[in-house]
């Protein structure tokens, strides 16, 4: 019973006599061993003094050959060349865990002989570095990341990202100004208000005028030019729409303070000009604050697939590129490699990992004769295989070519406030040139009907209307990240508030996503450390269900001799000169212990020289508070039905558990995505929730997408709504707040009409005198700022 | 009097917020927003050896460029 040491280099901790020793320092792994000596040597051992009491990850070995950096067409789809000379590349460095590792990327690559410049962020891992490419080679630069125990691979920055980039700064620049002005408006309209109640000289107020024309100036032309181009728009493809309104109102109020300012009549009203146009902006930046970038998450599809295989040619083994081989030929697969092509195996057997299309955990046996398909990993078998499909054709390509398509054509549900002002404006438009003509017709005087009619737009001026969805959303938004609820893009809110049905992926969503122990039979008291060191060396998940539910700190693992993995039976080595083995009912009889297997969950026996120790049975759990959440969202009036990949026995269990009536197993990615294009095509909003490979193609397809936070890195990019805590009842409150939102939403839309239908009959009979105009504007944006505050009261934590 | 000293305040104000909003602006088009963590992470790593070692970095990039643009020039100048 030793003490728990850690890592010189990963700071895990492990006991003394699993570790290497070496001098006064322990480490749990070659790897960690030689990245060790590699940072003392190059005298950046400085880096475990930054690192504190963060832990990483213990460096992987096994890494493709890194030359294929160093072919044209690699440098042709990623290197650019700089002004001067220089290469760039952009890439993503998988394995940063705290703000140190990126100071032991940044310094190695900087010291390395013709890197110039490296640039990693801090927040999303992403690097651009800038090297001479007549000293070095990109090879090498990738070499060192992975020689210091971390992995790089290249992405396009060139398309969406950098757009999206510059987009977000124009946002913030326009903000800047925008917000910079109102805030001294205001400062100004305290003395003009003031002057207005109290008296104030005609002087004065003409220079504070003169003042506000200055600060509304900028707002309107420079801040406001996304509604004014908007409109523009608008006009050439005759549409009237929210910019519409905005842009004319601004611009028409703007246009009335400047002759009111030079003629000194009246009050002057640049100060709606400027909140307007502030208030609006900042609501459309959040709606285009995080677009997802489709390249950036194809980027990490490809990424998941081998770019060559090694193909058996006249007896020998050859690399080729995975579009240049050809159905018929022959591709040899090891463990622990990933298959890039479909085809059938006719040399050898093992296990598979088909996650990534059924979102199973447990591995596959294949044998001669079977199909292995695209995107699954090879955990233990040696295979030879003949190609049936090229690559264009296979599996994972096709999913690839799928998902894009998907992630393109998006259905966008419009938002209710843009579908109404488009009414809103013709409306108002249409009152003001009505007004125009009757006062005409009336008065004769065209200066006294032209202020008339342009006062009914200035007051129809949509700052409620406006303001109504993203002062909504806003709050909306606040509440759901506090209770770790992500909504990438502001408009989902509403979205969400008018799903129908809510699709729930079964492994790793409903359920825990990995097996546990519901029952232990012991028959013969035993040590556990036996049964603990024969589970050690396994990575099946039964194993490791087993395993974390009989550890104990005092467990000692023995030291076993042949150890045998035998595969889709379980494991089996020596003690002490008789035969351990633990493993599944068929496993048993092999080895002549008579058991009978009745139970529906997967079980694990355990015998030592032919006799059995222990039976346990494990199942794959749903999360706890899986039932009651659910519950919860059907009573909301949402139907929910189960997809899986599984077979019909443990859906129907899992179903049965949770209170799901609907279910549909065995689908494969491509048929959960057809299930959804078919209630689209019945006219249902819906909702998928998902966190694996298998289930992004159904995530992109759906209305809705949402990712467990614990799921896969693609599927979160695909996702709209990410659970950052991974639990079920936030999948509750997601619905709840977007539909408090959604409600929100109306009543400030059907607020700003009521106060239109009062103030717009009013403005056209001429009656709009200026302190109630001033007030008006004022509280009607501070009434629905007000009752979006309200939502708030609702969870209060 | 008075409104020629309240009109003058109004523009000296508006003037010099603008000139901080100007600067602000400037730093957003430098990316200097544009990795939010770096601020708080950065700096702890900051020491002489950091700065030294930043020091000398950039006397070698001096370098690296002056030899490219040697290179690129032979490369236009040379009759073939």
């Amino acid at each position: 019973m030793s003490d728990k040491i850690p890592c010189s280099h990963c700071h895990l901790e492990f006991s003394e006599d699993v570790m290497i020793r070496d001098g006064e320092h322990y480490f749990c792994c070659n790897g960690c061993q030689g990245v060790f000596h590699l940072l003392s040597n190059e005298g950046l051992d400085g880096f475990y003094d930054k690192l504190g009491n963060n832990k990483l990850a213990p460096p992987s070995k096994q890494y493709e050959d890194s030359s294929n950096f160093d072919s044209p067409a690699f440098y042709e789809r990623f290197v650019t060349l700089n002004k001067d000379g220089f290469s760039e590349v952009s890439l993503v460095i998988e394995g940063i865990h705290c703000a140190a590792c990126v100071w032991l990327n940044e310094k190695a690559l900087t010291n390395m002989e013709g890197v110039i410049a490296t640039n990693i962020n801090y927040t999303n891992n992403k690097a651009k570095i800038v090297w001479d490419d007549d000293t070095l080679k990109l090879s090498k630069i990738i070499d060192m990341i992975r020689a210091i125990g971390y992995d790089a691979y290249p992405y396009d920055a060139s398309l969406q990202e950098q757009k999206a980039d510059k987009e977000r700064k124009e946002y913030y620049t326009r903000i800047a100004v925008a917000v910079f002005a109102t805030m001294n408006m205001m400062t100004i309209m305290v003395a003009q208000y003031a002057g207005y109640f109290s008296g104030i000289s005609e002087n004065i107020k003409h220079i504070l005028n003169i003042g506000e024309w200055v600060l509304a100036t900028p707002v309107l032309f420079y801040s406001g030019w996304p509604f004014i181009r908007g409109m523009y728009y608008g006009m050439k493809t005759k549409t009237v729409n929210m910019d519409t309104l905005v842009a004319t109102g601004a611009i028409l109020t703007y246009i009335y303070s400047i002759y009111i300012t030079i003629t000194r009549s009246g009050e002057a009203y640049f100060d709606s000009v400027t909140m307007i146009i502030t208030f609006v902006l900042v609501g459309k930046f959040l709606e285009v604050l995080s677009k997802k970038s489709i390249a950036d998450t194809l980027d990490i599809m490809n990424h998941h697939l081998p770019n060559d295989v090694k193909v058996v040619v006249d007896k020998k083994i050859i690399t080729k590129n995975v579009n240049d081989v050809n159905v018929g030929e022959v591709v040899i697969i090891n463990s622990g490699e990933r298959v890039a092509l479909d085809g059938e195996i006719i040399h050898g057997c093992g296990n598979f990992d088909e996650s990534s299309l059924t979102g199973e955990s447990e591995p596959i046996f294949k044998n001669v004769g079977e199909n292995i398909i695209s995107g699954t990993v090879s955990i233990d078998a040696d295979v030879k295989y003949r190609v049936s499909k090229d690559f264009a054709h296979s599996t994972m390509s096709n999913i690839v070519a799928l998902l894009e398509n998907a992630m393109n054509n998006k259905p966008k549900i419009q938002q209710l406030a843009n579908k109404l002002s488009e009414y809103f404006s013709e409306v108002i438009l249409a009152l003001s040139f009505i007004t125009f003509i009757g006062w005409y017709i009336y008065s004769s005087n065209f200066e006294q009907s032209f202020m008339i009619s342009i006062a009914v737009i200035v007051i129809a001026c949509p700052c409620a209307l406006a303001l109504a969805t993203p002062v909504a959303t806003l709050v909306g938004l606040s509440i759901a990240s506090k209770r770790g609820i992500l909504f990438k893009e502001a408009a989902q809110l509403e979205t969400m508030a008018n799903a129908d049905i809510l699709l729930l992926d079964k492994t790793g969503t409903i359920t825990k996503g990995r097996p546990e122990v519901v029952k232990e039979e012991i028959f013969l008291s035993f040590h556990k450390s036996l049964l603990y060191a024969l589970l050690l060396n396994s990575k099946h998940p039964v194993a490791k269900g087993v395993e974390q539910y009989i550890f104990e700190d005092d467990l000692d693992p023995l030291e076993l001799e042949n150890f045998q993995n035998i595969p889709s039976q379980g494991l089996s080595a020596m003690y002490d000169g008789k035969m351990l083995a633990g493993g599944n009912a068929k496993l048993m009889r092999t080895i002549g212990v008579n058991v009978s297997s009745s139970s529906e969950n997967s079980e694990f026996y355990f015998a030592y020289g032919g006799e059995l120790l222990a039976k346990y049975e494990l199942f794959d759990m749903p999360r706890e508070d899986a039932k009651e959440a659910i519950e919860k969202i059907k009573k909301m009036g949402i139907e929910i039905i189960m997809l899986t990949g599984d077979h019909e026995k443990s859906a129907k269990k899992v179903a049965q558990i949770v209170g799901i009536e609907k279910y549909e197993y065995g689908l494969t990615p491509q048929d959960k995505a057809a299930f959804i294009e078919k209630l689209h095509e019945n006219g249902k909003v819906s909702v998928m929730a998902g966190d694996g490979i298998n289930d992004i193609l159904a995530l992109a397809n759906s209305d809705i997408a949402i990712a467990m936070g614990n799921g896969s890195d693609i599927a979160i990019e695909v996702s709209d709504v990410v659970l950052l805590n991974d639990t079920f009842s936030s999948l509750h409150d997601s619905f709840k707040i977007s539909k408090k939102t959604f409600t929100m939403i109306k009543e400030n839309l059907a607020l700003s009409f009521i106060y239109n239908g009062i103030t717009i009959p009013l403005a056209m009979a001429g009656y709009i005198i200026p302190l109630i105009a001033a007030i008006s504007m004022s509280i009607s944006s501070l009434i629905v700022v007000g009752n979006s505050m309200r939502i708030k009261f609702g969870y209060k934590d | 009097m008075s409104s020629w000293v309240i009109g003058m305040m109004l523009g000296v104000s508006i003037f010099l917020g603008s000139i901080a909003v100007m600067a602000l602006i400037w730093a957003i088009k430098k990316g200097q927003f544009d990795d939010s963590e770096h601020f708080l992470n950065a700096v702890k790593f900051d020491g002489i050896d950091d700065l030294n070692d930043a020091y000398e970095k950039e006397q070698k990039v001096k370098e690296l460029k002056e030899k490219k643009k040697e290179n690129l020039q032979k490369k236009v100048y040379k009759p073939e």
